[in-house]
């Protein structure tokens, strides 16, 4: 076990996702006692005093987001569930819903009730389908156990929820996108300001969180903040679910107390890299965060501090390892491709620039590299950061000169040779 | 009243306003193209970026000004985004400059002649994507040169409330397209969205591959197909550029209608109505006067007007409210105590036009009922028995309804039957050959300015009404 478990601290049985599993592990237990002893603004002032960072990608301080909704303006509030994981590579959000959906309830319970939600959603990714159907039942149940509706739990706070399920789009998991998609509109990220604490949803103020960082709320109610940031390392508290694909020989999601350091989390609780091969870089989390070298991680700890101190970051927790003997040219053209095709089109340099990464890719791998390809992508990526409204074209200028910085002669060689130094390989080969 | 620092200079700026509505009102020019006064901000050109001290770069369009923030319109850092937006916006555009109806008023090529100036960068295809696609029956939608502003997509939504555009698809692939449910051709205000195309990606059919705009010059007129007269340009070919070779109709014709942006009376926007004011002005021309259908020369005509006014006993005019406020006037001033003087509506609304509604389209579809009404009051026609002579001026009215002896004196612009039925016939020129003024529904007075010649045998209605007043011996 790497560290202490929060969040997947149980074995995980064919029943275990369903609510009096949950209740057995004293769910619903926070929920009790902040309906019955602490005031919303207690409840608030909790999460901030926890550190609770978000776990979507941003690391954006939950509680700070929080105290930017004023609790009684008049106005309706919204709390929406970001579950629309579509970073790839990332797939923790997804084992909460499939196994412990009610901890996600629970916490958006506590949420609402401190800011001032009457209505409340969670926006699934439409390709989850298992995730949908727990969570569906999940909520199922809390509504005929009382959970739900009017006057929970006899106390004179009501709220209700909806599950929306997206349509397939990675920008609707940006925060402003998903308001729009969940408006019915095309899923168009919006220009900050406003800030969608200051209108979001229906012109209103709306908190969007992680799934991962709303599960967290109901422990931090349980146990308090001082428990909470007794986990984990002073700027990082807590615990973050890493997903960790790619080369890696036991593959999974995996709770990790933050600072737990980052060679051992791979190579005791993971298993390390199939056939005793080296790392050749990590990805740490989700393709939108700046890869690093085996030798950048061997002594990092998994923090947010650290990461940022090595130019990366944690992002949204997916981990992708890669082994040595991968083409690096064909991993940055799959990249490319995923971005090309996500890019919703709105803003002008992403739209352009995306494409223009993917083709000038499609065409170093075909052999038809021309010299200055790499200039070139250093221009779109360096055009494309800081100019866009939302922030997709931002990472897909990250992944791509993170990758070029640190392999830039893998690209160079197949320019001039017009064929990959590793073949276009991106399995984990047996031998070299 | 925050200040701020554009370029050092310091403006006092007002708490709602934007650095770009700032930047605009002082003489700082922040190139954009999806911004648009009249529409909301959508931010995805990028065009606008500026860069702000402490900040960074961000678009001004949706940029609220800050106390004491530094703004820095043209700073390298900004010239470098820009040119690097230009790159990306004419990535897949296809630079087809020369077969483009936008040329010369496009602004992308303005854009890139300022701030670029650069070749592409780029080695590989553009992406390709419909071309001449049908989007009404006015107007066709080349996706190639679309760079994807939304101005459309917010006119139909925000002005015209037609909702008869969308995206379809997303990334470099985005289309936009018409809604299945709503056509665009239903919508009376279709056109604008040519107008605010900054590319030459919308076009007109009317105007497809008639004419290179720089050929072309704007006169200054006012709509008559409605109460509200709403301001336009008429363009027509500038007098260097009418050429022998061309038919003498292309060279005196209406190439195109504009609105000619006036807060008082329609925005920047006009109808569909008046973009087809070609239609209106460029039927058969009436230009030789008649007696009972016989030509006869001017003086002619003008005499025996003269003399049927002279030997009426119960003279009757049915005065159009299509003439001009100057017309009117001189009406009023020299005829008005001879004839018994009634408005007549020229025109009725047609099978199919929208009739009214909130934006700009009025019921009256005349332009200057109003001056026309305060002159000559509000009764609808009546002979009263012992009517001996009827003056009609201006189309539309049926001579079926004239008492049967009264002998009739008609004013006409154009070639119609009841033109040979009248005792005195007088062609009388139209508002695109000469000046003068209406006065809208609401008494805002707009004017308009002559395109064209009109014809010798023809008579400009001021003038001709101060002949008929004048002695009969008189010539105009």
């Amino acid at each position: 076990m790497p560290g202490r478990q929060l969040i997947m601290s149980f074995p995980v049985t064919a029943t275990s996702h369903g609510l009096p599993d949950y209740r057995a592990r004293g769910g619903y237990g926070a929920l009790a006692k902040t309906l019955g002893q602490m005031k919303p603004q207690d409840v608030v002032k909790e999460v901030t005093a926890s550190g609770l960072q978000g776990r979507g990608g941003a690391a954006f301080a939950v509680g700070r987001k929080w105290q930017v909704v004023q609790y009684d303006d008049g106005q309706p509030h919204y709390l929406i569930a970001n579950a629309d994981e579509g970073e790839p590579g990332t797939f923790k959000d997804r084992w909460i819903l499939e196994n412990n959906p009610h901890v996600l309830l629970e916490s958006m319970l506590i949420a609402s009730y401190a800011l001032n939600v009457r209505n409340c959603f969670v926006y699934i990714r439409g390709e989850f389908d298992l995730p949908y159907r727990r969570l569906a039942d999940a909520v199922e149940e809390a509504y005929a156990a009382g959970l739900f509706g009017r006057n929970i739990l006899g106390s004179d706070f009501s709220c209700d929820i909806v599950v929306y399920r997206g349509a397939g789009a990675y920008v609707a998991g940006e925060a402003s996108g998903l308001i729009s998609s969940l408006e019915g509109k095309k899923g168009y990220p919006r220009n900050r300001p406003p800030r969608l604490t200051v209108r979001g949803l229906y012109q209103r103020p709306t908190v969007v969180n992680n799934v991962e960082s709303l599960s967290n709320i109901a422990w931090i109610i349980s146990n308090g903040a001082d428990a909470f940031k007794a986990v984990g390392t002073p700027k990082s508290p807590g615990t973050r679910l890493f997903s960790v694909s790619g080369h890696i020989n036991r593959p999974g999601v995996y709770e990790v107390e933050l600072g737990y350091p980052w060679m051992k989390f791979l190579d005791e609780d993971c298993g390390g890299v199939p056939h005793g091969r080296a790392i050749k870089c990590v990805v740490p989390g989700g393709v939108s965060s700046k890869v690093l070298t085996g030798a950048d991680i061997a002594n990092l700890k998994l923090s947010h501090e650290d990461l940022w101190d090595a130019g990366s970051t944690l992002g949204s927790g997916g981990m992708i390892v890669i082994a040595e003997g991968t083409c690096m040219v064909a991993l940055l053209q799959v990249l490319m491709r995923f971005y090309h095709h996500e890019s919703c089109g709105q803003c002008t340099p992403c739209r352009h620039g995306t494409g223009w990464l993917h083709r000038i890719l499609d065409r170093i791998v075909a052999g038809d590299g021309r010299a200055d390809d790499i200039e070139r992508l250093y221009y779109i990526s360096k055009f494309n950061d800081g100019t866009t409204i939302c922030g997709l074209g931002d990472a897909a200028g990250y992944a791509c000169s993170g990758i070029l910085d640190k392999f830039r002669d893998e690209f160079e060689y197949c320019i001039e040779h017009k064929r990959s130094k590793f073949g276009g390989n991106l399995e984990c080969l047996r031998s070299s | 009243m925050p200040e701020i620092f554009i370029n050092g200079q310091a403006i006092e700026a007002r708490d709602d306003q934007t650095v770009m509505e700032v930047a605009r009102e002082h003489g700082h020019f922040i190139p954009y193209f999806c911004w648009h006064p009249q529409l909301s901000v959508v931010g995805n050109c990028r065009m606008c970026l500026v860069e702000v001290e402490g900040r960074g770069l961000d678009i001004a369009c949706n940029m609220p000004v800050a106390k004491g923030m530094q703004v820095f319109t043209n700073s390298e850092e900004v010239q470098a985004h820009r040119k690097a937006i230009l790159q990306f916006i004419t990535l897949n555009h296809p630079v087809d400059c020369g077969i483009c109806d936008k040329a010369g008023e496009c602004t992308l090529q303005d854009y890139h002649y300022e701030y670029s100036g650069q070749r592409s960068l780029s080695h590989d295809e553009k992406v390709r994507s419909t071309k001449f696609y049908n989007l009404s029956n006015r107007i066709l939608l080349d996706n190639e040169r679309c760079i994807l502003c939304l101005r459309c997509t917010r006119f139909t939504h925000e002005v015209s409330k037609s909702m008869a555009l969308g995206v379809e698809r997303r990334g470099d692939i985005s289309n936009i397209r018409p809604v299945e449910d709503r056509p665009l051709s239903e919508d009376p205000y279709s056109d604008n969205i040519v107008d605010i195309c900054p590319v030459g990606a919308l076009l007109s059919r009317q105007f497809l591959h008639k004419s290179r705009v720089w050929f072309l010059q704007p006169t200054p007129s006012v709509c008559p197909g409605c109460a509200r007269g709403c301001t336009v340009q008429i363009w027509h070919r500038k007098p260097e550029w009418k050429l022998k070779a061309l038919d003498p109709r292309q060279n005196e014709n209406i190439a195109r209608v504009t609105p000619l942006d006036n807060p008082a009376v329609n925005g920047p926007w006009i109808c569909n109505k008046g973009r087809d004011l070609a239609q209106m002005f460029e039927r058969a021309r009436a230009d030789e006067p008649m007696l009972k259908g016989r030509p006869v020369a001017v003086p002619a005509a003008l005499d025996e007007a003269r003399r049927l006014i002279g030997a009426a006993r119960h003279p009757v005019a049915l005065v159009s409210n299509w003439g001009s406020n100057e017309e009117l006037e001189a009406f009023k001033d020299k005829l008005g105590e001879v004839f018994h003087c009634f408005v007549k509506q020229d025109w009725q609304p047609q099978p199919g036009e929208r009739i009214e509604d909130d934006l700009l389209i009025r019921g009256d579809k005349n332009p200057n009922t109003t001056r026309a009404r305060e002159l000559f009051g509000h009764a609808e026609p009546d002979f009263k028995d012992g009517t001996d002579l009827v003056l009609v001026w201006g189309e539309g009215f049926d001579f079926a309804g004239l008492p049967p002896r009264a002998r009739i004196i008609f004013l006409n612009s154009y070639l119609q039957p009841e033109n040979g039925h009248a005792d005195v016939f007088l062609p009388v020129s139209i508002q695109t050959e000469r000046h003068g003024h209406y006065t809208n529904f609401r008494g805002t007075v707009s004017a308009f300015e002559p395109c064209f010649e009109k014809k010798p045998g023809v008579l400009h209605a001021e003038d001709l009404i101060k002949a008929l007043a004048a002695p009969a011996r008189g010539h105009p």
